[in-house]
């Protein structure tokens, strides 16, 4: 038998809703980087969390909730094209965000070039440190967010960070220099 | 086979991410104290965190969406959020997305402080970059003792010294005029210390702006982020110091 949801909760789901849409669409393009394609699932999680809005239980994890839909929803969408999402061309569309062409140039640049190598993880790797790294997420979160052991979590964020230091190591040396020093 | 090997990768990472105990934590920094090596791995770590973090900071704007039942979702959730707003049906958010303490910085490594203290004569330049991301008030605290403490030691020694603060993140409070604890202190130090520079990261900024006013502490730059900020001046040769 269906429980009837509580008015509120549901309302208090399209409130927090609104305020999580460039959280599903960042989170949706750094998993999947088609803008397109990140729009239409950020929507398409939205219209599922909407929908079961009843199902959420504990408001303070509204955010791994709403994660673990979007989750999903790249897994429905990577099972319906058989075979892993795949990296989409990267669009040399950032907006611009800085105060000169010069610097946000470079700065668009350096995000392009590091996309590039976050894309070439698999995908199970892309998401577990785009998790950690863009939403601050703790291991248990990820693993209730994708479904996965923490064991699994911890080994993919090794593996991933191992695999973008070698990506980026060119990249690093070059912004940094030598200079870089033991200090930190 | 040396002691550092005995923290491993899976160590490593958690610490990047903070995701250990106190005494978890307490070892890999008395590690990475002893080994430099350990010390630069960790920060090469760090470093692949923050580009990440970057790299997606700004994604791509939406495709103008042509389909017809999916342009009307957000605005419906807009229009319903706007009804029960007005309404005053909740006083509060009871969940706040974004930003929040970036745990990988919420602490003020021993090592680093220290470090620097014991490489301070030996610094070329004597430049000094304290980046601080955690709005955490003891970390602001004890990060503004030490810059203060630079500042004398170096002035004392008559050695010339420029120290910039940049902040992001929840850091960013800090240089903010209207809501940081220690803007008389910090206003205090850069009148007695011109060498003092402060900088934000116009990336938080815009963000916070978005929702709530911010103003700065007077003579504080802006950056387009605090990665470019950091990258540059590193490329310069400054020292980074991260709170």
């Amino acid at each position: 038998m269906k429980i009837p949801v509580p008015f509120g909760c549901r309302a208090a789901v399209r409130r927090e809703l609104e305020t999580s849409r460039e959280l599903l669409y960042r989170m949706a393009y750094a998993w999947c980087h088609d803008a397109a394609l990140a729009d239409d699932l950020a929507h398409e999680a939205a219209e599922k969390a909407l929908r079961r809005s009843g199902q959420l239980r504990d408001a303070d994890r509204f955010r791994a909730w709403l994660l673990r839909i979007l989750a999903n929803c790249v897994r429905d969408h990577a099972r319906l094209r058989r075979g892993h999402v795949e990296l989409a061309a990267i669009e040399e569309t950032l907006a611009a965000a800085g105060p000169t062409p010069e610097e946000a140039q470079a700065s668009a640049q350096l995000a392009l070039r590091v996309r590039r190598a976050v894309g070439e993880l698999p995908l199970g790797q892309r998401q577990v440190v785009t998790l950690v790294d863009l939403e601050g997420c703790s291991y248990a979160e990820v693993g209730e967010i994708l479904e996965i052991p923490i064991g699994t979590v911890m080994s993919r964020v090794c593996r991933a960070r191992q695999a973008l230091r070698e990506r980026l190591a060119p990249l690093a040396s070059e912004a940094l220099g030598a200079r870089l020093r033991s200090v930190k | 086979m040396s002691e550092e090997h005995k923290v491993s990768d899976e160590l490593r990472n958690a610490f990047v991410d903070g995701e250990l105990d106190a005494a978890e934590w307490a070892r890999v920094a008395q590690s990475m104290e002893r080994y430099p090596e350990l010390r630069e791995e960790v920060g090469e770590l760090r470093l692949a965190k923050d580009l990440v973090r970057h790299a997606y900071a700004v994604p791509p704007a939406r495709p103008r969406r042509a389909r017809a039942a999916a342009a009307s979702g957000w605005r419906s959730i807009a229009a319903a959020a706007v009804a029960f707003a007005a309404a005053g049906w909740f006083g509060h958010a009871w969940w706040s997305p974004g930003a929040g303490l970036d745990p990988t910085s919420a602490y003020a490594l021993r090592g680093d402080w220290h470090a620097l203290r014991s490489d301070w004569r030996t610094l070329d330049g004597n430049r000094v970059l304290v980046h601080v991301s955690s709005g955490e008030p003891g970390a602001l605290g004890t990060a503004l003792d030490e810059v203060e403490d630079l500042l004398r030691s170096a002035r004392a020694a008559r050695r010339s010294v420029k120290v910039e603060i940049v902040a992001n993140s929840a850091g960013i409070d800090l240089l903010r005029a209207d809501a940081s604890p220690l803007a008389a202190r910090l206003a205090a130090l850069r009148g007695e210390f011109p060498e003092l520079g402060l900088v934000a990261c116009g990336q938080t900024l815009e963000r916070r702006r978005a929702s709530q006013q911010v103003t700065l502490l007077p003579g504080t730059a802006v950056a387009p982020s605090a990665l470019d900020q950091v990258i540059k001046r590193l490329r310069d040769g400054w020292v980074y110091v991260r709170v």
